[in-house]
């Protein structure tokens, strides 16, 4: 076993060995509702579900794992404590992950098999003498040598700057050494120590690199210039050069624009405002100082004009005014440190494969920044491609609605040849769609049940959704009564509408699709257009308020309908493009997926796709992450954000 | 040697409820599932994350089990089965409780890590919202008791239990107590689908096993206190006092443990506002009601 | 037993606490050690990396409820002793503590109607 621990099997490491055979605790990747979309059922094998990498043992794959997410899934990798295993299900090529522990064709067998190996494993090779690390390129860093003046001049080696000369100072980044110039993840240097006692760096301050200081340091020019000069530099709309900001800890480090001290992390604050805590020494300080709290010439020191000297202390050292002036405020006006968090792509609740980046303000979201992994700017394959070729690559494109893609691509072909099915065929393709729509409501309702904490609704929705997947029309019929109650029960849970009103609010707008569009209140469903719905009587179904609830409803109301059309109809058939000879000609077509209406419009020659064009409902929805999420707390954003049920395969940029 | 029965009984008590909690989450009665994962834990590598706070992340998970076993020095039993009756007993409940926010703050401080550290200051909101929840109700139980003493309030029970004595408190302490033990709906500090783990996402092997323990053990300290508070602790006829002790905890226990789970998340400013505008005006309505009632009434 | 007893067995069992956390670390640390590797003492944050360090100061919402929580936990540490007593005192003590209850649950309400019971945006 690859991700083994360093240790002989002696008594004790087999009864720890024996003990983690038995309680396997899986990390999925991309996500448990991939698995739950192909029909596979994770915990009726015996293998407990992690929301994070630390408590999980095995790493499961499921499924082709795009290339975008197998940095992530390294990353995920490399944070699981050993022992630790990899099970693959009809996986390609993983690498940089190791050879798989255990693999298996996707299906439920075959994912029993594969747990009955890795249990074997665990049991017998959790311990091993000779281990290797985990490698790979992501979890590289390098330390590299850059000047905080000038961040272009980067350096293997400490040294001092070639420009100024000073001293250059350490920084952590991505990527492997030789790659010197690596755009650095973050400005603020990791190795953040504790702030060290602020006496003692003031104090240094005096040797740190200013007497290499070169004359390119404005301040320098008004060194020991005293009164004058310290006035002048304290304008900040002077003539001279534009502001420049430093660390109140750190007065060596200067910079030309806001932003963290790359020693400690702390918010740059304007030169006149630190007092003139750089480049000085002391005894000019002390008289600029007392100049300050005399002058009020910014409003800031008024404030601190009667602020005690404490003996060894500048005077307005971290003064909040002076730290936070340059800061974003909050709503409520404070200025607190944000931070960058990344919610993706592995997060547990939100769909696999989003790359979710927020910029939390205390638990508030401040800022949004949401990219799919999985989208592919390319999502139609290559022309000319044959009509069995299109059909399949197209359903391949989304795993958690490949009928609706299925069918979209049947539909369009057909258009450009010129061609049209039996209306028994319509009805058919017409039941198996709403099928889909009501396995992937159902999935969605498990996902949202997971987020918000209910493990009854989630476990009650996967079950559901597991059997209607690939369900006969008769066995659907059976099941319509139970998912009705469910449905009902679930609407009536305690709490809910406290947990989910008011939350992701959108108005109708012409970007929405789907569910979300119609939960807004408008009407739009491509399927009232369509003559084979209007024929067992579908009818449009609304709601009006448009937040986290509205949708919800509005998911459980689609349900009810697409199990009462499948009862109209009777019966389900698999989807297969009828033969179009030898066609030429274009044609566009548009199915109401699970998520939104997509359309496709293509254009034949001599019977193979030459030219194709799609446009998939979740790429506009990305952008309503923004609006759902910004000035919202974190839990209230997760599930907005979940109220949209994106769907990151789809997206096409 | 009460102590150690004591403390034998606290971990029967605590695995019982460990299998029972298994049972409310993954559907499956599974007896031999806590002594499994804690031995697979003691198998696992225990990480330190990078640039920790080293004294809050270990120290972390030792509070709140020194803050559990504390509280459960202070529950009785039986007539004389209770490891120290303080004189003050219900207030040194309340002051080992305390540490358990300081526990959940340093271990989301410790690790370095942002889901970690919103656990944290999460729970700093919840224990706002549930603290005054959690000692007003005492105080009402106290004023009927005229003691501190944990033995003298289950004593002054014999007559009627103080769950239909004082309903109201019984229902504001259990909810606080819920809150208390981060227990869903109110697992805010942990939230799974909010915060991947949370607090405990950075706690591995032997760590997360110390952590588990430490949970486990406070919510038995918890079911204990409500059960000696409100339902009258070892009283019962026919059977031993313990085994009515025994019973009332386990059930008190088994309840905080799995009837959350039906229920959505509460949402952290929701939580903060019942609290404070609906439960605090609820709770001093409480004191005042009992203090009447105790006036009136001689039992 | 006497209360320094009492307390010298809780700080007993405090030891003894302490202790077998040690004892199981140990325990632990025999079965094998931490091996030490690229990416994995980075925190968890489902899949990307996040190296930036997060000890800054957090913008908490709650601040107006924590202001009234100091006010109420002060006033529950002079009710412990009241509510002892208070059988025996009767309704002296009763309106004694009424009044300052009543005081503070003014100030409770002057506090919600400035808007310090919600959520600080």
């Amino acid at each position: 076993m690859r991700g083994a621990r360093h240790g002989t099997m002696n008594a004790l490491q087999r009864i720890a060995a024996a003990a983690m055979s038995r309680d396997l605790c899986g990390f999925v990747v991309p996500g448990a509702e991939i698995a739950r979309a192909v029909g596979i059922d994770l915990g009726d094998a015996g293998l407990r579900l992690s929301t994070t990498p630390r408590h999980a043992n095995v790493l499961v794959v499921i499924g082709r794992l795009p290339a975008g997410l197998l940095d992530a899934a390294s990353v995920v990798y490399a944070q699981m404590p050993r022992p630790r295993a990899i099970l693959t299900l009809g996986t390609n090529d993983i690498s940089p992950l190791p050879v798989p522990d255990a693999t298996g064709p996707l299906t439920q067998a075959g994912l029993e098999a594969a747990i009955a190996d890795i249990r074997r494993i665990f049991a017998m090779a959790a311990f091993q003498p000779d281990v290797e690390n985990f490698e790979a390129p992501t979890l590289e860093t390098s330390t590299e040598y850059t000047c905080p003046m000038h961040p272009e001049v980067v350096q293997e080696a400490p040294g001092n700057c070639p420009k100024c000369g000073m001293t250059l100072v350490e920084r952590e980044t991505a990527g492997s050494a030789h790659r010197g110039h690596a755009v650095p993840e973050q400005k603020r240097e990791v190795a953040a120590q504790k702030h060290s006692k602020p006496v003692a760096v003031c104090h240094d301050r005096s040797k740190g690199g200013h007497s290499a200081d070169g004359d390119n340091h404005e301040q320098h020019k008004t060194h020991g210039s005293g009164h004058k000069q310290h006035h002048m530099r304290a304008k900040p709309d002077s003539t001279e050069a534009p502001l420049q900001y430093t660390c109140p800890m750190h007065p060596e480090v200067v910079s030309d624009e806001a932003g963290s001290c790359p020693k400690c992390g702390m918010h740059l604050v304007p030169v006149a405002e630190a007092g003139g805590h750089s480049g000085h020494d002391h005894k000019a300080h002390g008289k600029a100082h007392d100049e300050h709290s005399t002058d009020n010439h910014r409003g800031g020191h008024g404030g601190h004009g009667g602020s005690e000297r404490v003996e060894g202390v500048e005077a307005h050292f971290m003064s909040m005014v002076d730290l936070t002036r340059d800061m974003p405020a909050s709503a409520d006006g404070l200025k607190m440190e944000w931070i960058d968090v990344p919610f993706g792509p592995f997060f547990p609740g939100l769909p696999g494969g989003l790359q979710l980046k927020l910029t939390l303000d205390g638990d508030a979201v401040a800022t949004t920044s949401a990219d799919s992994l999985v989208g592919s700017s390319d999502p139609l394959p290559a022309n000319p491609s044959s009509p069995i070729e299109f059909v399949d690559h197209l359903a391949a494109l989304s795993p958690l609605s490949p009928v609706a893609y299925r069918l979209l691509a049947c539909l369009a072909l057909e258009k450009a040849a010129g061609q049209s099915v039996a209306p028994d065929i319509a009805r058919a393709r017409l039941a198996v769609v709403e099928r889909e729509r009501v396995a992937s409501h159902l999935g969605w309702l498990a996902v949202f049940g997971a987020q918000s904490g209910s493990s009854w609704i989630e476990k009650r929705a996967a079950a559901f959704q597991l059997k209607v997947q690939g369900a006969a029309a008769t066995d659907v019929t059976t099941l319509k009564p139970k998912i009705s109650t469910f449905l009902a029960k679930l609407q009536r849970t305690p709490l809910l509408a406290a947990r989910l009103s008011g939350i992701g609010q959108l108005l109708a707008n012409d970007t929405l699709s789907g569910p979300v569009a119609r939960a807004s209140g408008m009407a739009s469903d491509t399927r009232s257009d369509d003559p084979v719905y209007a024929e067992i009587g579908f009818s449009v179904l609304t709601m009006t308020d448009g937040d986290a609830l509205a949708r919800l409803v509005q998911r459980c109301n689609e349900i009810t309908q697409s199990l009462d059309l499948i009862s109209a109809v009777g019966s389900v058939a698999r989807l297969e493009p009828h033969s179009i000879g030898a066609a030429s000609g274009t044609g566009e077509a548009v199915v109401e997926t699970p998520r939104g209406a997509a359309r496709l419009s293509l254009t034949l020659h001599k019977g193979k796709v030459i030219a194709a064009d799609i446009k998939t409902p979740t790429t506009a929805h990305l952008a309503l992450i923004g609006d759902v999420a910004e000035g919202q707390e974190l839990g209230d954003a997760l599930t907005g954000i979940g109220s949209l049920d994106i769907s990151p395969w789809e997206v096409t940029s | 040697m009460t102590v150690l029965i004591v403390l034998v009984a606290l971990a029967v008590g605590a695995y019982l409820v460990a299998v029972l909690e298994s049972w409310a989450v993954h559907g499956r009665l599974e007896p031999a599932r806590p002594a499994i994962s804690a031995l697979a834990l003691l198998g696992r590598e225990s990480l330190l994350a990078r640039t920790p706070d080293r004294l809050f992340f270990e120290a972390g998970p030792v509070v709140l089990l020194l803050a559990g076993l504390l509280a459960v020095a202070v529950i009785p039993l039986a007539p004389g089965l209770i490891v120290t009756d303080l004189a003050t007993g219900a207030l040194f409940l309340n002051a080992a409780l305390a540490y358990v926010l300081v526990a959940l703050i340093m271990a989301g401080w410790g690790p370095n890590g942002a889901y970690a550290m919103i656990g944290g200051w999460r729970f700093l909101g919840q224990f706002v919202a549930y603290a005054m929840l959690i000692v007003m109700p005492i105080t009402a139980v106290a004023m009927r008791a005229e003691s501190l003493s944990t033995v003298d309030i289950v004593t002054s029970q014999s007559t009627l239990w103080n769950i239909a004595y004082q309903p109201l408190g019984f229902v504001l302490f259990v909810a606080a107590a819920m809150g208390l033990c981060w227990l869903p709906p109110l697992d805010l500090p942990t939230a799974r689908g909010d915060l991947a783990g949370g607090i405990e996402a950075e706690y591995t092997g032997a760590r997360l096993a110390v952590l588990r323990l430490a949970r486990m053990v406070l919510i038995m300290a918890l079911a204990g206190a409500t059960v000696t508070f409100y339902l009258g602790g070892w009283l019962g006829p026919w059977l031993p006092a313990w085994a009515w002790s025994a019973i009332k905890i386990l059930f008190v226990a088994g309840l905080m443990v799995s009837v959350g789970r039906l229920v959505p998340r509460v949402r952290e400013a929701q939580y903060l506002e019942i609290s404070w505008k609906l439960g605090i005006p609820l709770a001093l309505a409480n004191i005042f009601l009992v203090g009447v009632i105790t006036l009136v009434v001689p039992i | 037993m006497n209360a320094l007893t009492q307390y010298g067995v809780l700080f007993g069992l405090t030891l003894g606490t302490i202790g077998f956390v040690l004892c199981f670390y140990l325990l632990a640390c025999a079965i094998g050690g931490t091996r030490s590797e690229l990416g994995k003492d980075v925190p968890a944050t489902a899949g990307s990396m996040s190296r930036e360090p997060v000890w800054v100061r957090y913008h908490a919402k709650y601040y107006g409820y924590a202001l009234l929580f100091l006010a109420f936990d002060m006033e529950m540490a002079f009710m412990y002793p009241w509510a002892v007593v208070y059988r025996e005192e009767g309704l002296v003590a009763l309106l004694d503590m009424g009044v300052f209850l009543a005081i503070l649950f003014l100030g409770l309400l002057y506090g919600w109607s400035q808007g310090a019971l919600r959520r600080q945006e």
